[in-house]
């Protein structure tokens, strides 16, 4: 990547406090990644991959106990060209960490003072420069103020627009832009009375209505009907051809992130395990890959050459075992339990040793003893 | 197949929708229809996918065969007992052979019960039986779903997803159920643990002999565990046939622009493709012809035919060969 | 700052804490406390009713009316010269019976009718009648009286009627304390904490308060000792997390 990137995140880690079991839930464990302008990255995970909570850590949406303890977030969005800052700026300030074998067994922090902290460092980022959609956009409407009016308080409190009328016209056309069907009539409708596609798009014109640098968009389409998702995959679509916004695409739908990601990061267990163009995460028969990413693609239904052939006397591939418990990482690669590719010769090291991101072709990084590429330098 | 083992006949259900205040005043209440006219049949050893968008009416039937929710008409049979007549109480010992997974992951689990109690609760439910012969059975049945034994002892809280989604698979098998309504078994679960459970579910199926109703908005894994599928639109079957021939060679128009939302475009396409407004079919106003001619690209092409929206001929299923049946005045050329 | 250290040892291998180690301090401190009152008044019970006690309760000694606690008896004596600390023990077993029978009277209606307890069950039982696993327990065959029996009340509502049960227990002695002061309950001679404190006001003002102040802060302290256990123990059998 020859671009400056907008948003770089940088050994991101969040972790939660189980007193039940005195241990913590490593949430987000070292998350780094990068995101262009103009580019969609999308990352996809499982449940537990900690896709969700990096998103959450970026916006300062995570609660304590103790919450995100290292890491930096530079941002250079923004109308100042000052040049990226970073948004978790004076952490360690608030935080105190003591590791013992590599691994941080003791967290002090002072959440208040960091959460007051946050809030100032974050209130002009929040929804302006930065604005998310969610999973569930009928639960994420105000449900007693019409759609049109919400759109509209977005543009006034995030754009320059003051004006009552200009703020109305500005948020229709913002409906017109999602392809929302009769937007006048919709404008004055309660959330109620759309359909969750409806919904989704008023979200993303809501979104967009702040006219922000980054969209983070978690799992948009996840919930929605076969026919609805595909829509909603194809407006992102259009709107990215159109505005080109820079979107961080969070989701477990592999299929929606090939239609849309530039780059993929594939995370596992709380930590990056892949990240690289699209066209070599996730195409067919390209090689390197990860075994984790590989095993993913090959466990979808779709990707199945002769989906009856294989239901009728044949299995489909499976990964064994369970996802990675984060409040229980395995020593080692975190994937090792359920990889069939570990071979006799580095059995020892991925049980022992957590093998690096490393670079193993131009903007493609990996996780994995198998690929040890060069380790990445800064 | 083997002789049939479920057979649905013109089912209807209605729900009493909340009307508005002043509705209510004059005593008025708006009836939807959520099933309206459904029949299928279902064979021992086959697995029948129920597929459609959410609202189309897919997890009541399920309801309704199992005598979960009443029906409003229709009868329901199964093994030749009469569902849709039986009260509840007689119903209790047809549950021995009809069960039903639920979608949400924790629905067979009591909280504050442990996987061991869970599983007992099950196995004694409906036969008497000494504590060896229980253990034997609770061991065998953790083997049948690959469980560790060692989870006997977790409460649900503790369990992965898919460890949950196990419990609940070997708990209906507990009771010694052939019939299984499988209601979205897999969507709350993980890519890769999806499937896990539906091999699972495959090998269930080989091994005990086991017949499903596949109840899924998955249009891929439906195609992959059943031997036929049927399509619902707004409470009634559009098509029904071998899984193959719906998923492949699809007579409806609705069923293939739903197998052709999977196909991966990255181009706008799939926008224009339905840039037609799709307008939604309102139950309030009654015979208005097919059900799915405001959202149809086959009526828009041929110039809104008539019949297409004539109250007196909404389209019913009729036989196209190879077995597969399909409600369309139009319907797709091979 | 505060502090979040993870204890060594495999995570897998760590059974879950238990309920009261995972507690917090407060609510161990609680229940301590609470444990400790009704054990105390348990032993009170049994001493007074098997006559065990440091001096007889209804023994006169003219002598020394409202005697300041000393050695003799350690709590003094009342405007009749009886031993404070004997009737405070006796007068537990005016609590007893008509405790554990309000308790008992109250389950027994919450189920059926009665407001404050029936209100609590019954919110639960909606609550968990949402629950899908009430449904499948009913798709699975279980006849419906099982389902209440076994799956509402005993598995969800049994730490729910404990909890109750204990705030029932310090309000039973708050209705009988007051009645008795009122000169409505246990009439003298018999002991009870009500008329003790009853009795014993009429000279508080002249200096004599300890005649009146032992038996308040007995029920001050056991009261409070019922409501913590109560408290504490709706904190840890019914965590948030549970529900």
């Amino acid at each position: 990547m020859t671009r400056p990137p907008l948003l770089e995140i940088q050994d991101l880690r969040t972790y939660f406090y189980s007193r039940a079991k005195e241990a913590f839930i490593r949430s987000v464990d070292g998350v780094s990644l990068a995101i262009a302008p103009g580019e969609t990255l999308g990352v996809v995970g499982e449940s537990g991959s900690g896709k969700s909570v990096t998103a959450l850590s970026i916006l300062g949406l995570v609660g304590g106990n103790p919450g995100v303890i290292t890491g930096a977030v530079h941002f250079a969005g923004g109308n100042g060209a000052s040049g990226p800052r970073n948004l978790l700026a004076d952490l360690e300030r608030y935080v105190s960490l003591t590791k013992h074998d590599g691994r941080i067994v003791a967290v002090a922090k002072d959440e208040p003072g960091w959460r007051a902290h946050v809030e100032r460092a974050l209130a002009r980022v929040r929804g302006k420069q930065i604005a998310m959609i969610f999973q569930n956009p009928k639960s994420s409407l105000n449900p007693f103020v019409t759609v049109g009016q919400q759109i509209s308080e977005a543009v006034r409190l995030h754009t320059g627009v003051t004006h009552a009328s200009e703020a109305k016209e500005r948020a229709l056309g913002w409906l017109e832009r999602v392809r929302m069907d009769s937007p006048r009539l919709r404008f004055d409708q309660y959330p109620d009375g759309l359909s969750g596609g409806m919904c989704q798009r008023a979200m993303i014109a809501m979104a967009l209505a702040s006219e922000p640098s980054l969209l983070i968009a978690d799992e948009p389409t996840t919930g929605l009907d076969a026919t609805i998702q595909s829509r909603i995959v194809a407006l992102l679509a259009e709107l990215k051809s159109e505005f080109g916004v820079t979107t961080l695409l969070i989701t477990h739908d592999i299929r929606v992130v090939s239609r849309l990601a530039d780059t993929v990061a594939v995370m596992y267990g709380a930590t990056v395990m892949e990240h690289g163009p699209a066209r070599d995460v996730l195409a067919p028969g390209v090689e390197p890959k990860h075994p984790y990413t590989s095993a993913l693609l090959a466990s979808l239904p779709s990707t199945q050459t002769n989906g009856r052939r294989h239901a009728v006397d044949g299995r489909l591939p499976v990964i064994r075992g369970e996802v990675v418990d984060t409040m229980n990482v395995p020593r080692g690669c975190r994937f090792h339990a359920r990889c069939d590719r570990i071979t006799d010769a580095i059995r020892a090291r991925c049980m022992g040793e957590e093998p690096a991101l490393a670079t193993v072709a131009a903007g493609h990084r990996m996780r994995c003893h198998l690929h040890p590429g060069e380790a990445r330098g800064g | 197949m083997a002789r049939p083992l479920l057979e649905v006949t013109d089912l209807r259900k209605q729900y009493q929708a909340r009307a508005g205040m002043l509705a209510a005043l004059h005593g008025r209440t708006r009836s939807v229809p959520a099933v309206d006219g459904v029949s299928f049949g279902l064979s021992e050893h086959e697995t029948l996918g129920l597929v459609g968008e959410s609202g189309c009416g897919k997890t009541t039937i399920g309801r309704i065969v199992l005598g979960v929710t009443p029906a409003s008409s229709g009868r329901v049979v199964f093994d030749g007992h009469e569902i849709t007549a039986l009260r509840p109480r007689a119903l209790r010992p047809l549950r021995k052979q009809m069960q039903m997974i639920f979608q949400d992951l924790d629905a067979a689990l009591n909280p504050r019960m442990r996987v061991r109690d869970i599983l007992r609760e099950a196995i004694t439910l409906h036969h008497r039986l000494e504590q060896t012969e229980v253990a034997r059975r609770t061991s065998e049945l953790l083997d049948q779903v690959n469980l560790k034994s060692a989870k006997l002892a977790s409460f649900p809280h503790e369990l992965s997803g898919g460890e949950k989604r196990r419990v609940g698979i070997a708990r209906v098998l507990a009771v010694g159920a052939r019939f299984i309504v499988a209601d979205e078994p897999t969507s709350a679960l993980d890519v890769s643990i999806q499937a896990q459970i539906v091999n699972l579910l495959r090998d269930l199926q080989t091994r005990l002999g086991l017949s499903y109703l596949f109840i899924s908005h998955d249009l891929e894994v439906v195609e992959l565990v059943s031997h036929r599928v049927a399509v619902m639109y707004l409470g009634r079957i559009v098509e029904i046939g071998p899984a193959e021939r719906v998923a492949r060679a699809s007579r409806h128009p609705y069923t293939s622009i739903l197998w052709s939302s999977l196909v991966e475009k990255r181009s706008d396409e799939v926008a224009r493709n339905g840039a037609a407004a799709w307008g939604v079919f309102d139950f309030e106003r009654p015979g208005q012809g097919c059900r799915f001619a405001p959202r149809c690209p086959v009526y828009e092409a041929a110039g809104r035919p008539a019949i297409c929206t004539d109250p007196t001929s909404e389209p019913t299923l009729r036989d196209v060969g190879d077995g597969q049946s399909v409600a369309c005045h139009f319907p797709l050329a091979r | 700052m505060r502090r979040y250290r993870e204890s060594t040892g495999e995570v897998a291998e760590r059974s879950e804490r238990s309920r009261w180690r995972a507690a917090t301090l407060t609510d161990r401190a609680a229940i301590g406390y609470g444990l400790l009152v009704v054990g105390l008044v348990a032993v009170s019970y049994v001493l007074g009713a098997v006559g065990w006690l440091p001096d007889d309760p209804s023994r006169m000694d003219m002598a020394r009316l409202n005697a300041p606690p000393g050695a003799g008896h350690l709590l003094g004596t009342d405007f009749l010269g009886r031993d404070i600390l004997s009737r405070l023990i006796v007068g537990i077993q005016a609590y007893f019976l008509p405790g554990l029978l309000a308790v008992a009277i109250s389950l027994a209606l919450g189920i059926t009718g009665a407001p404050a307890i029936a209100s609590i069950i019954a919110g639960k039982i909606q609550f968990l009648r949402q629950k899908s696993f009430i449904e499948a327990a009913h798709v699975l065959g279980l006849p419906t009286r099982v389902i209440v029996a076994k799956h509402i009340l005993w598995y969800n509502c049994a730490p729910l009627l404990i909890i109750q049960a204990t705030l029932g227990m310090g309000e039973a002695i708050l209705v009988e304390t007051s009645l008795s002061y009122l000169g409505f309950g246990v009439q003298e001679p018999t002991a009870s904490w009500g008329n003790m404190v009853q009795a014993g006001a009429n000279y508080f003002f002249h200096g004599k308060f300890w005649p009146s102040t032992a038996p308040a802060l007995a029920i001050l302290g056991t009261i409070l000792g019922f409501h913590l256990l109560g408290d504490g123990l709706n904190r840890l059998l019914e965590p948030k997390s549970a529900s």
